[in-house]
């Protein structure tokens, strides 16, 4: 058992959890940006600015009160974030057995997950599957109390996450310690966990079982709501008679932006555009108020809960990001959409927000 | 000299590089520039404050001498100055490696058990130990060439405090140029090969870091 109750300052309003987890999964969703992440760093002592109090099986981690904050190495916490964060100059049995605590829970999680023909490789070479399952084999390999993941499917196409899933569903079967997973796909919340837990710009908005919670109107998009497309890019002009700011994205076309005159030409920024934003049309759109329109094709097709996420490519850009793009089945049959379908991707000005 | 000079050098380099890789703060331009001064400044310049400040009636040189050490003019001198001189490019460079160390990956060591010493030298340090390296050969060739400082607060004494650089100076002066020659080729070599050493070292990284 776990409590906690924290507060973090965080950038645009501070994060007010107060959770008490036991054993099994928890699953954590919420918009980009709610603070799940800063969730997780704060349990696993990685946010200095963290106060309150965290208390696992009587052991006090933070204290704020008391002036004790426990160093993150004493926690024993398994923490897998969303791009695995593999070492890179380590094999991947150097990277399992980096905080080896003893020999049979490292052979029992190169076991579970099923990584002992890649014990010799280096991160560098292995697939997006592969290197989240060896993340998760070095978490566990510490024979972790709490087990914190971040998204670890989220970086995986639809395919691959059908083939981690298991996995997970293994170590939360195998593993009796509690867990704290986050995730933007309520298919991979009804799987795995127990409890359902909605973060909403720092606090928890909703607190349940997955299978009521997400039945109630509204949460099952709230907690989906999160998905985003975060876009890199560099302030390129103003326009103020056009009403827009115009940026070239890194790996895109220039998108324009609602006139914010405040940015200076040349600062890099980031852009963010949820993805039920984003339109999807099968043929060239002429006439249309959007200002974003960019040549895409789809990659994949993903049921998420009600709506159905598509997953497209830029067609002129090679290094082009995966844009998801949330539609109804209704619109998916009508336009026949399928992996592999040209499309047309159409984003308002003011559906890009920079962050 | 040199090597011994650069050796001196490295934990406070590998140090204040470190903190300027992650030291985000007011103070932090200020203290950049100051550290990167004496690329910039007359050697000589930088040896005269050196000598100001170590000689036996300078504050620093005044506190040593009581304790019966004695910089100026002696090979230590020679050590001083090449050190300060040389500093800025072995922080410089191994600076921009730890800039290149995800920050997050040393949190993920912490998590897995690792104290902040530990973390350090698992995972910041072999992942920045390219560039470390080659800051410290550029530092080390510079220090083998240094002049301006080292005759300054060293002086020009055979045989105690005259260096490569010193000697190819005096033997010009007295007409041996021919000495000077074989000396200046022997620089060359030594120059050409740190060079070359630290070209191939960050070419090599550049290869490694993209899978």
């Amino acid at each position: 058992m776990i409590e906690a109750r924290i507060e973090l300052p965080l950038a645009r309003f501070p994060l007010r959890v107060d959770l008490e987890l036991g054993r099994g999964v928890t699953a954590l969703m919420g918009p980009s940006g709610a603070g799940k992440t800063s969730l997780l760093e704060a349990m696993a002592g990685l946010r200095r600015g963290a106060r309150g109090r965290i208390v696992l099986e009587g052991e006090r981690w933070l204290d704020s009160d008391a002036g004790l904050r426990l160093a993150p190495n004493r926690r024993r916490v398994g923490y897998v974030p969303q791009d695995a964060g593999l070492f890179p100059h380590l094999s991947v049995r150097g990277n399992v057995r980096f905080g080896l605590r003893d020999e049979a829970a490292a052979e029992s999680a190169i076991e579970t997950l099923e990584i002992r023909d890649l014990l010799d490789r280096y991160p560098a070479s292995l697939s997006g599957g592969e290197r989240q399952r060896v993340a998760l084999a070095r978490a566990l390999a510490t024979r972790p109390r709490l087990l914190l993941l971040d998204e670890p499917l989220a970086s995986l196409d639809v395919a691959l996450r059908q083939r981690v899933l298991p996995y997970l569903v293994r170590i939360r079967d195998r593993w009796q310690v509690p867990c704290l997973y986050v995730t933007h796909n309520v298919g991979e919340a009804l799987a795995v966990a127990e409890r359902l837990v909605l973060l909403q710009d720092g606090t928890v908005q909703a607190d349940g079982r997955p299978s009521d919670l997400l039945a109630v109107p509204g949460v099952s998009r709230e907690a989906e709501a999160g998905l985003e497309n975060l876009l890199a890019g560099r302030i390129a002009a103003h326009d103020a008679e056009a009403g827009v700011t115009r940026i070239d994205l890194a790996d895109g076309p220039a998108m324009s932006v609602p006139y914010s005159p405040d940015r200076k030409v040349g600062e890099g920024v980031t852009l963010s555009v949820r993805a039920e934003d984003v339109l999807v049309a099968v043929q060239n759109p002429s006439g249309l108020s959007a200002r974003n329109v960019m040549a895409a094709r789809i990659t994949a097709v993903e049921r998420t809960g009600t709506d159905v996420t598509l997953h497209c490519k830029l067609e002129e850009w090679d290094r082009s990001p995966t844009w998801f793009a949330r539609v109804t089945p209704a619109a998916v049959s009508a336009l026949g959409l399928a992996a592999g379908t040209r499309v047309w991707l159409a984003v308002k000005s003011h559906s890009v927000r920079m962050v | 000299m040199a090597a011994l000079s650069t050796l001196l050098l490295l934990p406070l380099g590998i140090a204040a590089a470190l903190a300027l890789a992650r030291f985000r703060g007011p103070g932090k331009g200020a203290l950049e520039t100051l550290l990167s001064l004496p690329l910039v400044l007359p050697p000589t310049a930088v040896g005269l404050l050196l000598l100001e400040l170590l000689a036996r009636r300078g504050p620093l040189g005044g506190w040593l001498h009581a304790r019966g050490i004695e910089v100026v003019f002696t090979w230590k001198a020679v050590v001083v100055a090449t050190a300060v001189m040389s500093f800025p490019l072995l922080v410089r460079s191994a600076r921009t490696a730890f800039e290149e160390v995800d920050p997050r990956l040393v949190g993920i060591a912490r998590t897995l058990g690792c104290g902040a010493w530990a973390a350090f030298f698992r995972v910041t340090l072999p992942l920045a130990w390219r560039g470390v390296l080659a800051g410290t050969i550029l530092a080390f060739s510079r220090a083998l060439g240094e002049f301006g400082a080292t005759v300054m607060i060293a002086g020009n004494i055979p045989g105690r405090t005259r260096t490569l650089a010193l000697a190819i100076f005096h033997d010009n002066q007295i007409g041996r140029d021919d000495r000077a020659m074989v000396l200046a080729g022997v620089t060359i070599v030594l120059a050409f090969t740190a060079l070359w050493l630290t070209e191939w070292i960050t070419r090599r990284r550049a290869r490694t870091v993209e899978p």
